[in-house]
């Protein structure tokens, strides 16, 4: 198992230098627009542009850049600094990493509560009024868009402009070390409006598995021998049902901690999603760099731990 | 300025219009509404000092509030309440400001090529600098905004003849030997051209306001100048910093917190800085910024980034709320869709004004958002603009093709013919490229207008692409060769006429990185005429020639006017919002709370 992980640490590694490489290619030879053209504001010299262009190192050959930059990576952990507003890359990351950590790992929970729960009672009470109004229930949550489902909930729920004034409204976010109590509050709408498209899916996801998992022979067998339905489920059809579940929540919440930005842009939360997405509007190759390449970390990283998990819940897998 | 906005969620916020519950423009009636709106509200009234004020945004600030950086509307209005620039556009102030720093109007030598302004005495930096404020920290403001490290857009617009200059920003001198400061009270400025009346004029951009050498110097070296987190002001306000001078009121993307200046003296000031403290609240989604701040107290919305969407401003302008609503007076800005005149058929004069007569620009400005966002414009040069009245005021120079608001397709058949297309369309095979702004209400009109073209048998390869791309990408990148630019438009950075018509439709700024004369016009009758008008320093005489100049430029036609902006803007209940004339934006020093 330790030289599984060594090797896989490894290749994370390799990623990441893959990842980098090619933002960076797409953003030199593709670029959505000229930073230092931006950065010159409307009415500049040329030579103005030429001087900051330079200032900025653009002028460099390509490799050279790219060279610079991951030199600073790697050696002294410096993303870099913002063509914007100069600020570290780093800095700004890690300022707005516990709020997209917050918002991904609360909903994570939030999903995976109801999809499981969910998903296990349809699959057992197969065709019930339950599995009926669960299952269009998850279709609508599907389909709901979660930028269509925020502004829904601010205007029935949000304190300041809802309908019912009941949870904090838009902009309301503090860190959990500041209040945690605050902080618990204003989430529990982002995550239900975050959560509920990946609770719908889940639900589905394990209900299908579960009803083929409960027709296997093992099952058949678990009821012989006069096990509970209970047990028989939750010990035996669930942990085999439930391994698809683990594998996409790994991916899904790597994806999340990379910034969810529609949910973070409704709700006002300041996280990763909208620092990459105001990047990407500035063409400010630093800070999209710093974003993407902390995005790719958090989806690697929960592929491997996905991978380990099974481990532990499929007896089959081995490493 | 252009009509960029540095809003960080523009596509959001277009994405909120069309997400937004319902969406009832089209309700929206035409008709003349081109009076200045804003009648009693948003004029300044007297109020109680005290409490906090909320500026609601979506965006952020440029570049943490350095104001040798500062260029766009939002900038503007807290750097009004942060700095004291040489001169400052009071909220009734139009055409003329009022000296702010400086003490009186700058003097300017019969020959038009020196400038001389005193400046008051006992103006005094906020902490941690604490000094009296002197006439070489004017100097150094102005010297800084050439740096590369500050990237200034307007210096070298307007500032380039000063002496100096070109040995300055060459490395080849540390100052700018064409500005001297005689006394520590007096600053001159000499210049190479009699260029003196816009030199002046851009003395009411923040790029004047001083700047402590001994304290800047150090942060403005390296990529980028880091004095924006050190900043230092002398106006009521300051960001909230420490004793070390570095701010802790500002957190990029989120929040900034402005306090009163303990070295800010009322006395020396016009301003009367009600409220005690100021947060800029950023990052909102325009829809549920704009609600909260109907629903809440204490706060405004910020009008450049986050304006109404159109499904509030439907409620605000006739509901309950109208009260809350103040229509807003006209900003300075044109809005109108480029055609460019390097590219065949679009030279053709004719084929332009078919073009413009044909557009239904009523139904452009409905797909914006209708009346209240801005009147149907008669001419280039905007309403509260020196030179307006004399090139026409709001009923224009009367040229038929801009006549009829919602189009003519019989005087626009009549202009193909004479273009050379008798069955009244166009019938080459060409495609031609078009670049939109992909925010929502700025693809509505692009896509209310490429019906237009299609009409007139041209055939289009309609783009959509974020607005920064849209200018430096293609607009803004003449051998991108495209061939209409329908979400362009320009915003006056004083009410000075030059600042309107120069940088986009003199033949001389076509530039290949960051152009402006989006048309590319490059009328020489137009170009001498602009070069001679620049050097005139009588205000009377110059807004004459501007406005001739305004003449000459519209009928060229070098695209399809659709708007002058208006700024609707938003307000809670408990709040006396004052709007500065000069901007049609939010006055912070002059807003109390009831």
């Amino acid at each position: 198992m330790t030289t599984y992980i060594i090797r896989r640490l490894l290749w994370v590694i390799v990623l990441l230098f893959f990842v980098s490489f090619i933002t960076f290619m797409i953003f030199y030879l593709f670029p959505s627009a000229d930073p230092a053209a931006l950065r010159a504001g409307r009415q500049p010299n040329p030579e103005l542009v030429e001087q900051i262009r330079h200032q900025l190192g653009l002028d460099k050959p390509w490799y050279v850049q790219y060279v610079d930059y991951m030199k600073g990576v790697f050696l002294h952990f410096d993303l870099g600094y913002s063509y914007q507003n100069n600020i570290s890359v780093k800095t700004q990351i890690f300022q707005r990493l516990p709020a997209t950590i917050s918002l991904a790992l609360g909903a994570a929970v939030v999903w995976l509560v109801i999809g499981i729960a969910v998903g296990t009672i349809s699959a057992v009470r197969r065709r019930s009024l339950f599995d009926r109004v669960s299952m269009t229930g998850a279709l609508v949550g599907i389909s709901a868009p979660v930028y269509w489902l925020g502004l829904l909930a601010l205007y029935l729920f949000a304190n300041d402009i809802g309908r019912f004034k009941i949870f904090p409204g838009s902009g309301s976010y503090v860190p959990i070390s500041q209040d945690p109590a605050k902080w618990f509050t204003s989430l529990i709408v982002p995550w239900f409006v975050l959560a509920a498209a990946f609770a719908a899916f889940y639900a589905r996801l394990l209900r299908s598995n579960l009803i083929d998992v409960m027709s296997e022979d093992y099952i058949r067998t678990a009821r012989a021998k006069g096990l509970s339905e209970r047990r028989v489920v939750l010990r035996h059809g669930i942990r085999s049902a439930i391994t698809p579940i683990v594998t996409a929540a790994g991916l899904d919440i790597g994806i999340l901690l990379g910034g969810a930005i529609l949910t973070e842009s409704v709700f006002n939360i300041p996280g990763i999603g909208r620092l990459a997405f105001d990047s990407i509007q500035n063409s400010d190759l630093p800070m999209i760099q710093g974003t993407v390449l902390f995005g790719a970390f958090f989806i690697v990283m929960a592929n491997l731990i996905v991978d380990i998990l099974y481990a532990f819940i499929d007896p089959r897998v081995r490493y | 300025m252009s009509s960029r906005t540095r809003s960080s969620l523009r596509s959001l916020a277009a994405l909120a219009s069309v997400a937004s519950l319902s969406i009832g423009v089209a309700a929206c009636g035409g008709g003349n509404d081109n009076e200045t709106g804003g009648t009693a509200a948003g004029k300044p009234v007297s109020g109680k000092k005290g409490g906090t004020l909320t500026l609601v945004s979506s965006g952020d600030v440029d570049n943490k509030l350095d104001p040798g950086y500062s260029y766009y509307q939002f900038d503007f209005i807290l750097d009004n309440d942060l700095h004291r620039m040489l001169y400052r556009y009071k909220p009734t102030d139009t055409t003329k400001p009022s000296p702010d720093l400086a003490a009186g109007p700058a003097q300017i030598s019969p020959d038009g090529k020196t400038v001389t302004v005193k400046i008051k005495h006992g103006i005094k930096f906020s902490p941690p600098v604490n000094r009296e404020v002197t006439a070489a920290d004017v100097k150094y403001a102005i010297e800084r905004d050439f740096l590369p490290q500050v990237g200034n857009g307007y210096a070298g617009a307007y500032w380039n003849d000063i002496q100096g200059v070109k040995a300055f920003t060459s490395g080849g001198a540390k100052e700018i030997s064409g500005i001297t400061t005689p006394d520590k009270y007096t600053l001159q400025i000499k210049l190479t051209r009699p260029t003196a009346a816009v030199v002046v004029g851009a003395m009411a951009l923040p790029g004047t306001a001083p700047v402590p050498k001994e304290y800047a110097q150090k942060y403005d070296k390296g990529k980028i100048s880091t004095y924006g987190q050190h900043l230092v002001t002398t106006g009521p306000y300051m960001v909230q910093n420490n004793s070390k001078g570095e701010i802790t009121g500002y957190q990029p993307g989120k929040r900034i917190v402005l306090v009163r200046n303990p070295n800010w003296d009322p006395k020396t000031d016009f301003r009367p800085a009600y409220v005690d403290k100021i947060i800029v609240d950023e990052g909102n989604d325009p829809t549920v910024g704009n609600r909260k701040v109907l629903n809440g107290q204490s706060m405004i919305a910020n009008q450049p980034d986050m304006p109404p969407p159109p499904a509030i401003l439907k409620s605000v302008t006739t509901g309950s709320q109208k009260s809350q609503f103040i229509p807003g007076p006209f900003t300075g800005r044109f809005r109108y869709i480029a055609l460019n005149t390097t590219i065949k058929p679009f030279d053709n004069i004719n084929v332009r004004k078919a073009i413009s007569a044909a557009m239904d620009r009523n139904a452009l400005r409905l797909a914006f958002g209708g009346p209240a966002v801005g009147g149907i414009p008669t001419h280039f040069l905007p309403p509260g603009m020196a030179g307006f009245e004399e090139a026409g005021g709001m009923a224009g120079p009367g040229y038929d093709f801009l006549r009829n608001p919602n189009g003519d397709t019989q005087l626009a058949t009549e202009y193909m013919k004479k273009a050379g297309y008798p069955s009244g369309k166009y019938t080459g095979k060409q495609k031609f490229l078009m670049v939109t702004d992909s925010a929502a209400n700025q693809r509505k009109v692009a896509e209310t207008a490429l019906a237009t073209f299609q009409k007139l048998g041209f055939k289009i390869n309609f783009r959509a692409v974020t607005r920064d791309t849209m200018y430096s990408k293609f607009c803004g990148v003449p051998k991108s060769k495209t061939a209409i630019c329908p979400s362009v438009g320009w915003l006056k950075d004083f009410a000075d006429p030059q600042t309107m018509l120069d940088p986009t439709f003199n033949g001389k700024n076509i530039i290949q990185t960051n152009n402006s004369n989006w048309p590319q016009l490059n009328v020489p009758a137009i170009n001498a005429a602009m070069e001679k008008a620049k050097t005139i320093n009588d205000l009377a005489a110059r807004a004459k020639a501007w406005a001739e100049i305004d003449r000459m430029v519209t009928a060229q036609a070098p695209g399809v006017l659709w708007l002058w902006d208006k700024g609707p803007s938003l307000m809670s209940k408990n709040v006396n919002g004052v709007l500065n004339q000069a901007n049609a934006a939010w006055d912070l020093s002059y807003i109390s709370l009831k």
